[in-house]
C-alpha cells in the first residue's frame, strides 16, 4: 500500500466521546490518530477493534472501520479480521479489565500466534464504566465499591505478562506526552508482528490523584534516558517489575529478529500447490 | 432372500470392529447396494467397547433401522454395554465368539429366545490361519461372506487395499483368516433365506461419505473463506477436513484457544467481508452464546454448525441426541431470532449447509446448522452431490451512490441494509454489539432500540414462507400425521411409507428450517389432522415444545420422544401410526406430555 499524505484529523470521526473531561483516553485518541496519519494508510484500510469499557468506545471516534465487540473478546475478533484480510492494518484497543480479566485467556494466544496486529491497552486500574470497582490492575489495598475494606489481591502486571508470553514489541506510554505516545503507537504498528502498548490512561473520576494526567509528566521516566537497550528482553522484564511504582515510558522490548507472523504463514499455506490430504 | 439386512457388531477397542464395518460397506457399495454404517463407542480414547451397525438394502436406506437381523458379539460383555443401540429380537441371528459363552439373558437379550445361534471360535480361527488374534475381523468378514452372500471378491479387494501398507505378511495372514471364516460358514450354512438379494443398481459413481465430510465440502463450495473453531466430539472432523483444504481456496483457518475465540475470529472474518464458519457441539454452543448475540446485533453473516451429542454438560460426547434445539434457539440474551436449519441425512448435509451460508449472507445473520452425532459420523452410500442446481448468494454490497453517504443500518422495507467491509472506500462504519442508530453510532433511545429490534426480526420473515425447506409426503387429507426432524426424520419417513403401503392414510412433515417457526406451513399441514406425533430424540421433545409456542397445536397432538442413544425403531413408530389410525377419533387417547408424565 502506498502511503498517502493525511493528517490526524482525517482519522477523527464526528462522534463526541462519552469520556469524562480530563480522562486520559482523550490523549490516547489523539495519539492514535496522529500515529495513523504518520503511517499514512487510508482510514478504510484500517480495522479498529475493541471490547467493552470506557476505553473500548475509541473505535467509534475514528474514521477507521470500527468494531465495538463484546467484553474481553476484541483479540479473537481482531485476529479473524487480520487472517481474513492480511492487507488490513488492524488495531485493537481496550481496558485492563477487558484485556487482563475477562479477556486474559486470549492474550497469550494472540501473542504466540504473532499476527501483525497492535494491541493498545488503556490501563486505568479501575472499572470506570460500572463506576469504580476493582480491576485486575488495581493496586492491593485500594478501596473501591467492590472492595470497601481495600483490595486483598495482587494486581496483574500487564508488561511482565506479555513479555513472559513472548510478545515481540512491548512499550508503555502516557497521554500526558501525546507526542511520545503517538510515536510509540506508530512504532508498534510498524513492528512486523504482535505489538503491545500499555498506556497509563488514568480515570479522572474514580482513579487516584497521583496517576492523573497532570501528574504524569513529573512521574514519567523515559527508558531512553535510563539507557535501556530495548533488544534486551531480560532487562526489559527487570524494568517491567517496577509496574505500579516507577512510571517507565518508551519501548521495553523490541525483538531484533522478529519471527514469522501468522499472516505470512497463511500466505505460505495458501501458496502451497497441494495439500497432503488423503 | 433378504432385501434389507441390519448387522450389529461389537467387541473391544482393538478388535477392528469398525474397520470390519468399513470394509463391508465399501464392498457392498461396489455391488450397488444402499447402505448405512453407524459407529458407537464408549468414550475411551483407546480400547473400551466399540461397535458398528450396518444396514444394507436393495432399496433406499433411510435410517440405521431397529432390531438387528444379525448380531455379532466378539465378546458378550462389550456387546451388552450398547444396550438399546444394538437391539436384539427373537428373529435375530446371533453369532458370537465361542469362548465368550452362550448368549446371556440380560441387557438387550432379556426375555429373548434366539432361534438361530452360531458359536464360532473366532479367535482360534484367526490364530490358526493368520498367526495372530488381530485377524479376528477378517474371520468375521469371511463368515459374513459365507452366511449372507456378500461377494468375497469385493471384500478381498478391500482387505488388499487396507493392508497394502502393512506388508505382504500381514495381508496374506488376513486373506487366510478371511478364507478360514468363509470355509467355516460354508460348512455350516444358515440357508438361502439369509442370503442378501442381488441389487439392481451397479453401484457405479456412488461414494461413501459421512455428514461431517459433506458439511466441510459444502462450506468450501459455498465460498467459505474462514473457519474458526476448537476441537470437540463429534464435530472435530469438519475442522480437520477444512484444515487440509481451505488454504488452496484462498481461505484460512484458526484452531482457537476456545470456542469463544473460534466463533469470535469467524465473526471478525465476516466483518472483514469473508464468508465464515465455526463448528462445535453442545458445550461449545453454550460458550458461544454471547458471540451469537453479537453477530445478530451487528448484523454479520455467520454459519455455526452444532453437531449435537448427548447433554446436558459433557453428557455423552459419542452418542446421538437432538437436545440442543432450545440452546440453539434461545441461548444468548435479548429479543433476537437466529435461523436454525437441520439436515436429515448425510447427503442432505451438503445442501442444508450451502443454504445456511445463503441465508446468513442474505439476511446478515448468524445461522445455526443442527447436525447430530449420527448424521455427522455415519457413513452412507450416496450419489455424488449434484451442485448444478444449487445457487450461491453473497451479501448485499453498497452501491457507489450509497457509499457517497453510507448508512450501514439503514431502515429499508426488507429490513436488509447494504453491508460494506474494511477495504471499501467510503464504507467505513462502526459495527457494534451496543445498540446503535442507522449510522452505527451507539444509541440508547427506546424508540431507536424498538425500531432496530423490529428491523432485525422483520428481515427474517420471508424465511417462514420457504416451503422448499420443508419435506411433505403422504396423503394431503390424512387424519394422522407425523412431524420429525434431523437424523430422526429418516425413521419417520420409513414408518410413514410402510404405513401407506399397508393402506393407512397418513402424512409426514419434515422441517429443515427449524427456526423461526414457519407457522403457516405447520398450520396448513395440521389442518386435516386429528392426531399428530412429533418424533424426536430428546427427553422433553424440544421441537414439539417450540411448535406449541408459535403454532396452534391441538391438545391431541403429542410427541414420541426419547433420550439420546436410545434408538426409535421404524417398526415401533409404524405400530404407533397403526394404532392412531385405528382408534376412532372420539376415543383416541389424550396426548400425554413428556413433562407431566
Amino acid at each position: 500500500m502506498n502511503a498517502t499524505p493525511c493528517s490526524a484529523k482525517d482519522f477523527r470521526s464526528d462522534l463526541k466521546p462519552i469520556w469524562c473531561p480530563g480522562c486520559g483516553d482523550y490523549g490516547v485518541l489523539a495519539a492514535v490518530c496522529r500515529a495513523l496519519a504518520a503511517i499514512g494508510r487510508p482510514a478504510h484500510e484500517v480495522a479498529f477493534v475493541s471490547g467493552i469499557g470506557c476505553s473500548s468506545r475509541i473505535p467509534g471516534y475514528t474514521t477507521a472501520y470500527g468494531f465495538n465487540t463484546v467484553h474481553g473478546r476484541a483479540l479473537p475478533i481482531a485476529q479473524g479480521i487480520k487472517m481474513a484480510n492480511p492487507e488490513l492494518l488492524v488495531l485493537v484497543a481496550g481496558g485492563d479489565g477487558d484485556g487482563f480479566s475477562i479477556g486474559g485467556g486470549h492474550v497469550p494466544h494472540a501473542i504466540r500466534r504473532n499476527l501483525d496486529i497492535t494491541y493498545i491497552m488503556m490501563d486505568n486500574h479501575i472499572y470506570g464504566l460500572t463506576k469504580g470497582q476493582l480491576s485486575p490492575t488495581t493496586p492491593r489495598g485500594t478501596k473501591t465499591p467492590s472492595s470497601v475494606f481495600g483490595s486483598i489481591e495482587e494486581p496483574v502486571n500487564p508488561l511482565l505478562y506479555v513479555l513472559a508470553y513472548g510478545a515481540g514489541f512491548v512499550a508503555q506510554g502516557v497521554p500526558a506526552n501525546i507526542d511520545g505516545l503517538s510515536k510509540l503507537i506508530e512504532e508498534a504498528i510498524r513492528y512486523p508482528g504482535f505489538a503491545f502498548v500499555n498506556i497509563q490512561s488514568p480515570c479522572v473520576t474514580f482513579g487516584e490523584e497521583e496517576n492523573q494526567v497532570k501528574n504524569q509528566r513529573a512521574r514519567m521516566r523515559p527508558l531512553e534516558a535510563e539507557g535501556h537497550d530495548p533488544t534486551n528482553r531480560l532487562r526489559a522484564m527487570d524494568l517491567a517489575q517496577a509496574y505500579g511504582t516507577a512510571l517507565y515510558t518508551g519501548v521495553f522490548y523490541r525483538n531484533p529478529a522478529p519471527g514469522p507472523t501468522y499472516d505470512s504463514e497463511i500466505r505460505r499455506l495458501q501458496g502451497e500447490p497441494k495439500s497432503d490430504a488423503a | 432372500m433378504l432385501q434389507d439386512l441390519i448387522i450389529g457388531l461389537a467387541g473391544s477397542g482393538g478388535d477392528g470392529v469398525v474397520s470390519a464395518g468399513e470394509s463391508l460397506i465399501a464392498s457392498l457399495a461396489g455391488q450397488g447396494y444402499s447402505a448405512m454404517l453407524t459407529k458407537s463407542f464408549g468414550s475411551q480414547i483407546r480400547g473400551g467397547e466399540s461397535s458398528c451397525r450396518l444396514r444394507v438394502a436393495t432399496g433406499p436406506v433411510l435410517n440405521p433401522g431397529g432390531e438387528l437381523t444379525v448380531a455379532i458379539a466378539l465378546n458378550w460383555e462389550d456387546f451388552l454395554r450398547f444396550g438399546p443401540e444394538l437391539q436384539v429380537g427373537p428373529a435375530t441371528v446371533l453369532i458370537h465368539e465361542a469362548k465368550s459363552g452362550p448368549p446371556p439373558s440380560d441387557g438387550p437379550m432379556a426375555g429373548i429366545r434366539p432361534t438361530v445361534v452360531r458359536a464360532v471360535p473366532i479367535e482360534e480361527i484367526a490364530i490358526a490361519s493368520a498367526g495372530t488374534d488381530q485377524a479376528k475381523n477378517s474371520v468375521v468378514l469371511g463368515l459374513m461372506s459365507g452366511w449372507f452372500g456378500f461377494a468375497s471378491a469385493g471384500l478381498l479387494a478391500g482387505l488388499r487395499k487396507r493392508f497394502a501398507k502393512k506388508g505382504e505378511v500381514v495381508l496374506q495372514g488376513n486373506e487366510r483368516a478371511f478364507s478360514a471364516g468363509l470355509a467355516h460358514a460354508l460348512r455350516d450354512p444358515l440357508g438361502d433365506a439369509w442370503m442378501l438379494a442381488p441389487s439392481a443398481h451397479s453401484g457405479a459413481g456412488r461414494v461413501i461419505r459421512d455428514g461431517n465430510d459433506l458439511c466441510a465440502a459444502a462450506a468450501l463450495f459455498a465460498g467459505c473463506k474462514f473457519f474458526g473453531g476448537y476441537p470437540i466430539t463429534p464435530a472435530t472432523e469438519i475442522m480437520q477436513i477444512l484444515q487440509r483444504e481451505i488454504w488452496k481456496h484462498g481461505g484460512s483457518l484458526l484452531q482457537a484457544e476456545d470456542e469463544i475465540a473460534g466463533i469470535g475470529a469467524a465473526i471478525g472474518a465476516s466483518f472483514a467481508g469473508r464468508k465464515a464458519m465455526t463448528a462445535t457441539s453442545g458445550p461449545g454452543l453454550s460458550l458461544m452464546a454471547e458471540m451469537l448475540g453479537l453477530a445478530s446485533a451487528a448484523e454479520l453473516p455467520l454459519v455455526c454448525v452444532d453437531v449435537q451429542r448427548g447433554g446436558p454438560s459433557t453428557g455423552m460426547p459419542t452418542k446421538r441426541e437432538q437436545s440442543d434445539l432450545f440452546a440453539a434457539a434461545f441461548s444468548s440474551h435479548g429479543d433476537t431470532v437466529r435461523p436454525i436449519l437441520a439436515p436429515i441425512d448425510v447427503a442432505d448435509t451438503f445442501g442444508v449447509t450451502v443454504e445456511a451460508f445463503n441465508i446468513a449472507e442474505t439476511y446478515q445473520t448468524p445461522v445455526i446448522v443442527l447436525s447430530d452425532q449420527e448424521i455427522a459420523q455415519r457413513k452412507e452410500v450416496i450419489e455424488p452431490t449434484d451442485t448444478s442446481r444449487l445457487r450461491l448468494v453473497d451479501r448485499l454490497a453498497p452501491s457507489p451512490e450509497e457509499l457517497s453517504s453510507y448508512t450501514r443500518f439503514r431502515f429499508t422495507d426488507s429490513g436488509i441494509s447494504a453491508i460494506s467491509h474494511p477495504g471499501i472506500k467510503g464504507g467505513g462504519y462502526l459495527a457494534a454489539g451496543i445498540e446503535h442508530d442507522e449510522l452505527g453510532a451507539p444509541n440508547s433511545n427506546g424508540t431507536m432500540h424498538a425500531r432496530m429490534n423490529e428491523k432485525r426480526l422483520r428481515k427474517l420473515d420471508p424465511l417462514k414462507q420457504r416451503r422448499d425447506l420443508f419435506l411433505v409426503e403422504g396423503d394431503p387429507d390424512a387424519a394422522v400425521g407425523v412431524v420429525s426432524w434431523g437424523s430422526v426424520a429418516g425413521i419417520a419417513l420409513e414408518a410413514v411409507r410402510a404405513a401407506r403401503a399397508e393402506g393407512i392414510s397418513v402424512k409426514v412433515l419434515v422441517p429443515k428450517l427449524i427456526y423461526p417457526v414457519a407457522t403457516e406451513i405447520y398450520e396448513a399441514f395440521f389442518a386435516s389432522l386429528q392426531q399428530c406425533l412429533v418424533v424426536e430424540q430428546s427427553q422433553q421433545g424440544q421441537l414439539y415444545r417450540i411448535l406449541r409456542m408459535w403454532t396452534a397445536v391441538p391438545d391431541e397432538f403429542t410427541s414420541l420422544t426419547r433420550s439420546g442413544a436410545n434408538p426409535i425403531a421404524p417398526q415401533e413408530l409404524l405400530e404407533q401410526i397403526r394404532s392412531l389410525a385405528q382408534a376412532p377419533a372420539s376415543v383416541r387417547p389424550r396426548a400425554t406430555s413428556p413433562l407431566t408424565t
